[in-house]
């Protein structure tokens, strides 16, 4: 099976002011994330605020352009494309954000907003696009009679159904979800996450979800991509990520998550101190400053992202967890 | 006597015709207890706490049987006696760490405000205070910090700001109002474990609102679960987590990701809460409730004992087992 979406060395650089009399800084805010993801599959990506996550989204949906590297969608190069090829592009990446309250238009029917993808992209009559816009409508668990109707008539959990159906629209091969249930409630986020599901099998589509939420990503992923400060830290299939956690900086996010049926044998690893200044990262690993394992060789070397065992760590002793 | 002894609390926005936002809530917390309040947004678990505050404004409206702290009746206090107890004895920490600082003062100025207004330190001596809290919360250059503002501290710091500021008064009582549901992952982890170092050397009593459930299995010892305005069940923790009465609580628990792992389709519970126009006449889950009988639908259960919990159902589940 080939790979819809393939990404190498992705990297995104951005220059910050520092003022008037001092030069440009530079934050790496993605510096060098490489993956394949084949159709019907999901990548989780998961890391804390400032891991590069939503950098990673904005450039896979082609809202920014990369600094550096390849992407590929569906076999076509996204750096150097024509503007044509841009466009169906486009039509072939979707995105659904965090926040329904914000990602819909106040103003719009519900029906005209699922309406505009086609409108825009599709030479189809209005009855057609009516009628595949109830369908879409029927899909995600929406009333007929809801097509008139405003997103302020509507809950969180509907409204991202409906965010969710205008990606759906065009049927995308690629869609990128970033945090789309970490504003909803538990119960409304298990009923946005089946139909996440639903919707992937029928289509066949392939997801990259965006979360910080572990319980989530373990429900959802086939891949999991944990980033730090702009780097990959671990990558490889959810059984084995969740099983035996090679990254420090993994096996303290796992532990940090909170269970319903905590146990109490597993020594919870506490780190210590928050994410360094993106403007200013130490030398060496990234994590070392917070890591419960580090060494004089982290405080100095870049750990390179290798291949260990079924996935790819940045650690210099990822052997000695295995 | 426990040290907040709430009965039949009913908290309305309008006139007496309106929809109770709280409703009929009875709540026990003892000197020195973690009780963790759950549900999902607007059931009612904050506007329970800022009744309590005293923070209801109109046109909302409180009643209730008792609601005494520490021998005070908070009912019948005055506005000047409340800001004596409020602030002092109870203290509150909020959600949005970035919101409940003042971006116009240092965070020095903010933590010394407290400590002159409730116990009268001044100059030299609110500093040093101010100092030692600082510490006490582990931040880290806590001298530097005195000056800084809140914009130059993350959303972790700035949190345990907030807590410096709330035991500034040494409270009896501690109420966290959704604590880390702002922060990332590992940051709620310091921060929780933080709260119960605090609370565990003071002796304080912690009332804990969260919607997260794991949260509450890792910290609490008894948790009450609410329901549009209502407790539904209130049980020790993790004997509510373990066999819940409540077809609610139960619900609760089967949406979270964890508890579906190697599952295809979470469990969800069809339907959203009930809002102020189709609240039902009888149990008011009654409509989504998979194991509702005709009785439920006309007849409102009261909040009785079960075999592990106080429960408002007329058919609890996981009796058998007791």
């Amino acid at each position: 099976m080939t790979a819809v979406l393939s990404a190498r060395d992705l990297t995104r650089h951005y220059q910050v002011s520092r003022g008037l009399f001092k030069g440009h800084a530079l934050v790496r805010a993605l510096n060098g994330v490489s993956f394949e993801l084949e159709a019907g599959q999901t990548l989780a990506v998961v890391g804390e605020s400032g891991c590069g996550k939503s950098t990673l989204a904005r450039a896979l949906t082609l809202i920014e352009e990369p600094t550096a590297g390849s992407l590929q969608i569906a076999g076509t190069e996204v750096t150097g494309a024509s503007k044509e090829q841009r466009k169906q592009l486009r039509r072939d990446v979707q995105m659904v954000f965090q926040s329904p309250y914000a990602s819909l238009n106040p103003r719009q029917k519900i029906g005209d907003q699922l309406a505009e993808p086609l409108l825009i992209n599709t030479s189809l009559s209005k009855q057609e696009r009516r009628e595949r816009v109830q369908a879409m409508m029927q899909q995600v668990g929406l009333r007929p009679e809801h097509y008139q109707r405003y997103p302020h008539m509507f809950s969180g959990g509907q409204r991202q159904r409906i965010a969710l159906a205008r990606a759906m629209m065009l049927q995308p091969k690629v869609l990128v979800a970033d945090e789309p249930t970490s504003a909803l409630d538990v119960s409304i986020q298990a009923q946005v996450l089946n139909l996440f599901m639903d919707l992937q099998k029928e289509f066949n589509t392939a997801y990259v979800f965006i979360s910080h939420n572990l319980a989530v990503v373990r429900h959802v992923a086939d891949q999991v991509l944990v980033m730090y400060l702009g780097r990959p830290a671990e990558m490889g299939p959810k059984a084995d990520i969740y099983d035996k956690p090679l990254h420090p900086y993994t096996q303290a996010l796992l532990s940090a998550t909170p269970a319903i049926h905590p146990d109490p044998l597993k020594p919870k690893i506490r780190i210590v101190g928050e994410l360094p200044n993106p403007l200013n990262p130490p030398d060496g690993c990234a994590f070392h400053k917070r890591c419960p394992y580090a060494t004089e060789r982290c405080s100095k070397e870049v750990p390179a992202f290798r291949q260990v065992g079924t996935r790819q760590v940045a650690c210099h002793y990822a052997e000695q967890f295995l | 006597m426990s040290l907040l002894q709430i009965n039949n609390l009913n908290v309305r926005f309008g006139d007496a015709s309106a929809v109770p936002v709280v409703d009929g809530l009875d709540l026990a917390v003892d000197a020195g207890e973690i009780v963790a309040i759950v549900g999902e947004s607007g059931s009612g678990k904050s506007v329970t706490m800022m009744a309590l505050m005293g923070l209801i404004d109109a046109p909302g409206w409180i009643t209730a049987d008792t609601m005494s702290f520490a021998g005070t009746d908070m009912l019948k206090l005055s506005g000047r006696q409340r800001r004596k107890i409020v602030g002092k004895d109870i203290a509150m920490i909020f959600q949005d760490p970035m919101t409940a600082l003042n971006p116009s003062y240092t965070v020095g100025f903010q933590i010394e405000e407290v400590l002159r207004q409730h116990l009268g330190l001044k100059g030299k001596a609110a500093r040093q205070r101010a100092l030692e809290l600082l510490e006490k919360v582990e931040i880290p250059a806590a001298e530097s910090r005195l000056q800084a503002y809140p914009h130059q501290l993350s959303g972790g710091m700035s949190q345990r700001v907030a807590i410096a500021m709330a035991i500034a008064g040494e409270p009896k009582l501690l109420i966290a109002d959704e604590p880390t549901t702002a922060l990332d992952v590992t940051i709620q982890a310091q921060i929780m474990e933080l709260l119960v170092n605090l609370q565990q050397e003071r002796n304080m009593a912690l009332i804990l609102i969260t919607h997260d459930l794991a949260v509450v299995a890792e910290t609490a010892k008894r948790v009450c679960v609410m329901y549009a305005g209502q407790a539904v069940e209130v049980g020790q923790v993790p004997e509510l987590f373990d066999v819940p009465a409540h077809p609610y609580s139960e619900a609760l628990l089967a949406a979270i990701p964890e508890h579906s792992i190697g599952a295809e389709r979470l469990a969800t519970l069809p339907g959203i809460v009930p809002g102020r126009y189709d609240r039902p006449q009888g149990c008011l889950l009654s409509p989504r409730c998979p194991y509702v009988r005709d009785n439920c639908r006309t007849q409102r259960p009261a909040l009785e004992p079960k075999s592990q919990s106080l429960a408002r159902c007329f058919y609890p589940l996981n009796q058998e087992v007791a």
